[in-house]
């Protein structure tokens, strides 16, 4: 089949889906498809776009089997599912369900009754851990972060030392739980929240409930977070309160399981963000480049893959050395 | 070009993951203002840079990632062009917003997409249909639909193309339904 005369670009390609539908994808078609295709992206793209609609109906003659008949209530094994197969945006709820139904298992584990000494939890670069304290709290500490948590009879004290957690509280109306990361103070009696040591201030996203954050440095205001809020609390008492579209807070929490969540943010700080979790760095040889804005979850764990989809999306060159990966105009 | 097997996967990937969105981002070039021509050309490019992905479970956001390529396409284009259309300017730096990322909304799930493409498939011609049918769901090769339905193969074949392209065009008559309708919940929710 030549370039006919009077067909648009699509009847071709659909003649073409129903050739490879007949003969299956041979050397032979192949080399013929490549011959009409020349140098042409749109007609490579109807192509494809032929070839997926084809696929589709097998999706749309036979009838889906719905979630709930097949009994995918459970959230243990979603975490395997999501990263199986991609699926579009509207299982990212179902997901983030999962999670906490991972959670509340965990939490089902949790050991009551603490002393006084200080638990300490320390994770390397890339790690993420989810830890039970002893009051059936429990953590998600996120990369290269320092905990040390302390029950005692009237508080619970985490100090964080570098890097960040996200807490769920149990509920305890005797004994507060307190996050202090440097001069700055996060106060919680049964809720959700997570606490970023950024400077010598830090970052407060909550997701259940509300908390109270301060500073320690003399006047310093308390503010009353609710859920799906965030703030800024400067080391020197300043405070920035923001409150992001939905959605945003889950989001900026997508470490928990490993992810990174990104809807716009620029590529400078998708790989920032990147490079947090890994020793073997992503250099954008090309600033210019540092604007683009990045749609979609990525695995915090594997940058490669990262670099690669990055690469194909903006047409960069990938190299991919022993202890970096460089990202450079083509 | 990919080992059959490899295409084949890309093939499904498209069709599972990628089509469903389709219609956001052409809503989206809508909402920029690209005259319609332009974003079936885009479109079409979209999904060209799609068959040069070699890794596509690394796109765990498939939808959003065939949005920021036609989008880089169309300002690669505008770029190009050297002619900045007045109306686009605003839009431009609306770029830099979150507002881009497609509405959850208009995402669908396999139960969506079912009653999309069946409903497309109700009101194509009765011997289109018939091909269809007999090809995709009762699963008889090209030349034994021929046989069952005493037409020339070509026949078929041509029957089937023709479905095909009803079947894009219909669900992109859906998606231009869908768009609109998006359209006027966000300037309702703009005038509240």
């Amino acid at each position: 089949m030549s370039d006919a005369d009077g067909m648009t670009i699509e009847e071709q390609a659909a003649l073409w889906v129903m050739r490879i539908d007949r003969e299956g994808r041979s050397a032979v078609i192949n080399l013929e498809i490549e011959e009409w295709i020349g140098d042409d992206d749109r007609k490579r793209g109807a192509l494809l776009q032929a070839e997926a609609a084809w696929a589709m109906l097998d999706v749309g003659l036979a009838e889906p089997v719905d979630d709930a008949a097949s009994g995918d209530d459970g959230a243990a094994d979603w975490d395997d599912r999501e990263l199986e197969l991609p699926r579009p945006l509207w299982r990212r709820r179902a997901f983030g369900a999962g999670a906490m139904g991972l959670l509340a298992a965990s939490f089902a584990f949790a050991v009551f009754l603490g002393g006084g000494s200080p638990e300490q939890y320390e994770t390397r670069i890339g790690e993420v851990r989810r830890v039970p304290l002893a009051d059936g709290s429990i953590a998600a500490i996120n990369t290269s972060s320092r905990l040390d948590v302390t029950m005692r009879e009237r508080s619970r004290i985490a100090k964080l030392e570098a890097g960040e957690a996200w807490f769920q509280v149990a509920k305890d109306p005797e004994r507060p739980f307190i996050v202090e990361a440097g001069a700055v103070r996060v106060r919680a009696v049964g809720t959700a929240f997570s606490v970023r040591v950024v400077g010598d201030g830090a970052e407060v996203l909550v997701t259940e409930g509300i908390v109270e954050a301060w500073s320690e440095v003399a006047g310093g205001q308390r503010i009353r977070l609710r859920a799906g809020e965030r703030a800024f609390v400067a080391g020197n008492a300043e405070v920035r309160t923001e409150q992001p579209g939905g959605g945003e807070v889950d989001r900026a929490l997508a470490w928990r399981s490993g992810k990174l969540d990104l809807a716009g943010e620029t590529l400078t700080y998708a790989i920032e963000e990147l490079n947090r979790y890994n020793a073997r760095k992503i250099v954008l040889q090309n600033p210019e480049y540092g604007q683009e804005r990045l749609y979609g979850i990525f695995r915090t764990d594997d940058p490669e893959l990262f670099a690669r989809t990055v690469g194909e999306s903006f047409e960069l060159r990938v190299d991919i050395e022993a202890n970096q990966i460089i990202l450079s105009r083509r | 070009m990919a080992s059959p097997m490899r295409r084949a996967e890309l093939v499904k990937w498209v069709a599972t993951t990628v089509m469903p969105h389709e219609p956001s981002v052409r809503a989206w070039l809508r909402r920029r203002r690209v005259p319609k021509d332009e974003i079936d050309e885009l479109i079409q490019e979209g999904y060209c840079r799609l068959a040069g992905v070699e890794t596509p479970d690394a796109i765990i956001n498939p939808g959003a990632f065939f949005l920021t390529t036609v989008r880089n396409l169309l300002s690669k284009q505008r770029a190009r062009s050297q002619v900045v259309q007045i109306d686009i300017v605003p839009d431009v730096t609306e770029i830099a917003g979150a507002d881009l990322a497609p509405d959850p909304e208009l995402m669908t799930g396999d139960r969506v997409e079912f009653d999309r493409v069946r409903a497309v498939i109700a009101t194509l011609p009765e011997r289109c249909r018939q091909v269809l049918e007999l090809r995709k769901l009762e699963g008889l090769s090209q030349r034994e639909v021929a046989e069952r339905m005493g037409i020339a193969e070509t026949i078929v074949e041509n029957e089937g193309a023709r479905a095909l392209r009803l079947l894009i065009e219909g669900l992109r008559t859906q998606g231009d339904n869908i768009a609109r309708d998006y359209e006027e919940r966000r300037s309702r929710g703009r005038r509240t």
